[in-house]
């Protein structure tokens, strides 16, 4: 994609907008719910094509992918993004006008919800893909196209290197812009944003677990490590809600975390196995795991390990902050209580996406009350952290409110 | 020389290969070399010892130097990794970082194999042109051990002033910040009859093409004047591409791009890799291994070597760490280049390696 091919589709976009701001209301939101409905049924074509394509373009391993999908897009559909439209009162011309994405990562979920949120509010999409994902937004733009015409030519979705900067010109000469991705790349982004536009900021996010001493004993132990390995496992622990650190209450308990966590993650490779890493991820994977395999040799933390690096699990003597390679690589931290809990996590305060948290019974609402605090937008019990629901507040500006200039958004720039 | 017979004889061993004056490569040699150092460290290093038998590798397992354990480099933050009695503790070099992070340390016993590994490879890389009655001068872009006592960098500098700097030679950055008017007055007047090294961090040059841009000043430097770079950006208030810093150090200093060269070291070696650019001018910039260090370049989780120019974790045994751990695995990624290598950086989110955050933090919040 050049920059002049980018102008004269954006200039397109605009015009299909006029169109779908004159259609008659409910129309395009009765249109993107039968997308969404589409995208939630496992036998559609959509799903079924991105499971195919998503692999080979993103390396992930087809099963993590297929469990990913299921997980993720059971409660996303029509009646979710009915309900979402209720929740945060937006219009379908409440939209600022041609949104232009920058999409980050690779996992599809952000992109299907950031592709379909400008739309509902009325405003056209200019999507550029994120490198690591070529796939995701190319189908979710066609699926838009065969749910609805005029919704198609709302729709693009556009590949070309970060670098290139006229072709960043291009996109940032839009009236709203969503930048999905690293600190540095959102403000890069942000640097240069025209005046008077609108920028919406989804930038780096982490999550973390929390379990209490009711779930680390007997069958309930067993229980919790398997849906909290799924937490893990899932989309090779890449996004911003998978899990880097549990945080378990009693030293004993901690040691039986990680150890049952190292049984389930060993038992997931066999059945969902972690995809193909880049050479420098790998290089992270094995600096991270020698470097426990050293403090592990002097008893210093107890480390179970994959041999060939597809998972791994330190227990830690305390919490700490460490080096958190990703690609299912966890660390077990024993803390003293659910005070604690807070304590420990407060250092990633302003990066907090979610928080898997089970077995504090009465500390719970004290607990879920000091994690809000520091800026946890979901905290919910292992094995769901990664199927947040569709109107999940990530950025604590709205799905669709943040792309209308209401006053709770991030403001023009 | 350490106290240890066994351990002043591998010295010994390795400091005359060191000085040998022809260089060549001896594969035999460094095997029993570095089998002999293997045997030594496994003993008196106990957290090596444990880390090697969790891997099934002892002296009496080990044939040959490919299959001696390299220690992470992170395990230098986590433990003291010496192989001498702690009473005998003479010098530590840290790594650099903030204040908040762990940061690595290299214990020696002795500082004689430090520095002659550190000295020669210097001499025979960035001053290939060097003549006994006309000693280098050398300025170099760092603080003086008085100030950081701990950083190899500063030590390295001070190393080669002393041993071989020409009168003149000094540090031109003190108590916080570049001396940049000092630095460009001795520019003015720098010789043409003898080599001239510029040297320090990157980040210090980027100050240095900053603030001379900021002066509208352009020097023209002439063919005597070499640049030696080292280090990253982690961290820092102002990052610029390699090929983009060349471009710019050319155009500010008139040094052109092919006498300029970059040092691959790190706190936890002796011995210091640099860019063959002025030994080999003309052939294809890469990385030269002194013959007494090997560099492997391996798959990250098997350790096997990746095929030929595939990229892979750089590993590599330096025979001049004999007080500490010879065979280190760095968190740096590499590439073959003919029977060199060059340095691909490091993953995202790990620390950079190298001395530049250290001298760098003086800079960043001191006078510029």
């Amino acid at each position: 994609m050049n920059p002049d091919a980018l102008r004269e589709r954006r200039m397109r976009l605009d015009d299909a907008g006029q169109a779908l701001r004159a259609r008659p209301k409910g129309e395009s939101l009765d249109a993107l719910c039968r997308t969404l409905d589409a995208w939630s049924d496992p036998e559609s074509r959509w799903r079924k094509r991105l499971a195919q394509q998503l692999p080979p373009a993103t390396g992930f391993s087809p099963e993590t992918v297929q469990e990913g999908l299921r997980i993720a897009l059971a409660q996303w559909n029509g009646a979710a993004l009915r309900e979402l439209v209720k929740q945060e009162r937006c219009t379908e011309t409440a939209g600022l006008g041609t949104t232009a994405l920058f999409l980050a990562g690779s996992i599809p979920m952000p992109s299907l919800v950031q592709m379909l949120a400008p739309l509902v509010v009325g405003a056209p999409v200019l999507a550029k893909s994120a490198a690591r994902d070529p796939v995701t937004p190319g189908l979710v733009a066609a699926s838009i196209a065969e749910a609805d015409p005029l919704l198609g030519e709302c729709v693009a979705a556009v590949q070309f290197p970060g670098e290139d900067t006229a072709c960043v010109g291009e996109l940032l000469a839009c009236p709203c812009i969503v930048a999905t991705g690293s600190d540095e790349t959102v403000a890069a982004i942000r640097d240069r944003v025209p005046a008077g536009a609108h920028l919406v900021e989804h930038g780096h996010r982490l999550s973390l677990a929390a379990l209490g001493t009711d779930v680390t004993r007997g069958n309930a132990l067993d229980d919790v490590a398997a849906r909290l390995a799924l937490d893990i496992a899932l989309w090779d622990q890449l996004g911003c809600l998978s899990p880097i650190a549990v945080y378990v209450v009693g030293e004993h308990a901690a040691a039986a975390v990680a150890e049952a966590l190292a049984e389930k993650l060993g038992a997931l490779e066999a059945r969902m196995p972690r995809g193909s890493v880049d050479p420098a991820a790998a290089n992270a994977f094995a600096q991270a795991r020698a470097e426990a395999e050293m403090r592990a040799a002097s008893g210093m933390v107890r480390l179970y390990a994959d041999p060939a690096d597809a998972w791994a699990v330190v227990l830690e003597p305390a919490a700490a902050l460490r080096p958190a390679p990703l690609h299912r690589f966890v660390r077990v931290f024993p803390v003293v209580d659910a005070a604690d809990v807070a304590r420990a996590a407060s250092p990633y305060a302003p990066h907090l996406a979610g928080i898997a948290a089970e077995g504090f019974e009465s500390e719970s609402a004290a607990l879920n009350t000091a994690l809000r605090a520091l800026g946890a937008p979901r905290i919910c019990p292992p094995g769901t952290l990664q199927a947040p629901p569709l109107d999940w507040n990530r950025d604590g500006h709205g799905v669709l409110r943040s792309l209308t200039g209401s006053p709770t958004d991030t403001g023009a720039v | 020389m350490s106290s240890d017979p066994r351990r002043a004889e591998l010295d010994a061993k390795v400091l005359e290969w060191i000085e040998e004056p022809l260089w060549g490569t001896d594969d035999e040699r460094f095997d029993t070399l570095a089998l002999a150092l293997f045997a030594f460290q496994f003993e008196h290093c106990l957290p090596y010892r444990r880390f090697c038998e969790n891997r099934g590798r002892t002296p009496e397992d080990v044939q040959t130097w490919v299959e001696i354990p390299p220690v992470p480099t992170g395990a230098f933050k986590e433990m003291p990794l010496h192989s001498f009695p702690a009473d005998r503790l003479a010098h530590v070099f840290r790594t650099s970082g903030t204040s908040l992070e762990r940061r690595g340390e290299l214990h020696l016993d002795t500082l004689a194999l430090y520095e002659a590994s550190l000295l020669v490879p210097f001499q025979r890389f960035l001053l290939p042109d060097l003549h006994t009655d006309r000693e280098p001068l050398i300025y170099a872009l760092a603080p003086s051990p008085a100030e950081v006592r701990d950083s190899s960098l500063s030590h390295m500098f001070a190393v080669a002033i002393r041993e071989i700097g020409a009168e003149g030679s000094r540090f031109f950055l003190s108590d916080g910040g570049l001396e940049l008017d000092a630095l460009l007055e001795a520019m003015d007047r720098v010789p043409t009859d003898r080599p001239v090294l510029l040297g320090g961090t990157a980040f210090a040059f980027v100050h240095l093409v900053d603030a001379l841009a900021q002066r509208n000043a352009r020097l023209e430097l002439p063919v005597s004047v070499r640049i030696m770079e080292t280090g990253g950006f982690k961290g820092r208030s102002r990052s610029m591409p390699r090929p983009e810093l060349y471009e710019r150090l050319e155009d500010a200093l008139g040094v052109s791009v092919d006498r300029i060269v970059n040092q691959y070291g790190m706190t936890e070696l002796g011995s210091q890799f640099y860019d063959s650019i002025l030994r080999e001018p003309g052939a294809v910039r890469r990385k030269l291994a002194p013959p007494w260090t090997r560099v492997r370049i391996v798959e990250p989780a098997s350790h096997r070597d990746v095929s030929a120019e595939a990229t892979g974790t750089l590993v590599i045994t330096d025979l001049a760490n004999t007080g500490s751990i010879s065979a280190i695995q760095t968190a740096d990624l590499g590439r073959s280049i003919l029977e060199g290598f060059e340095v691909l950086g490091r993953e995202p989110g790990a620390e950079e390696r190298g001395c530049s955050i250290a001298a760098d933090e003086l800079l960043d919040t001191g006078k510029t």
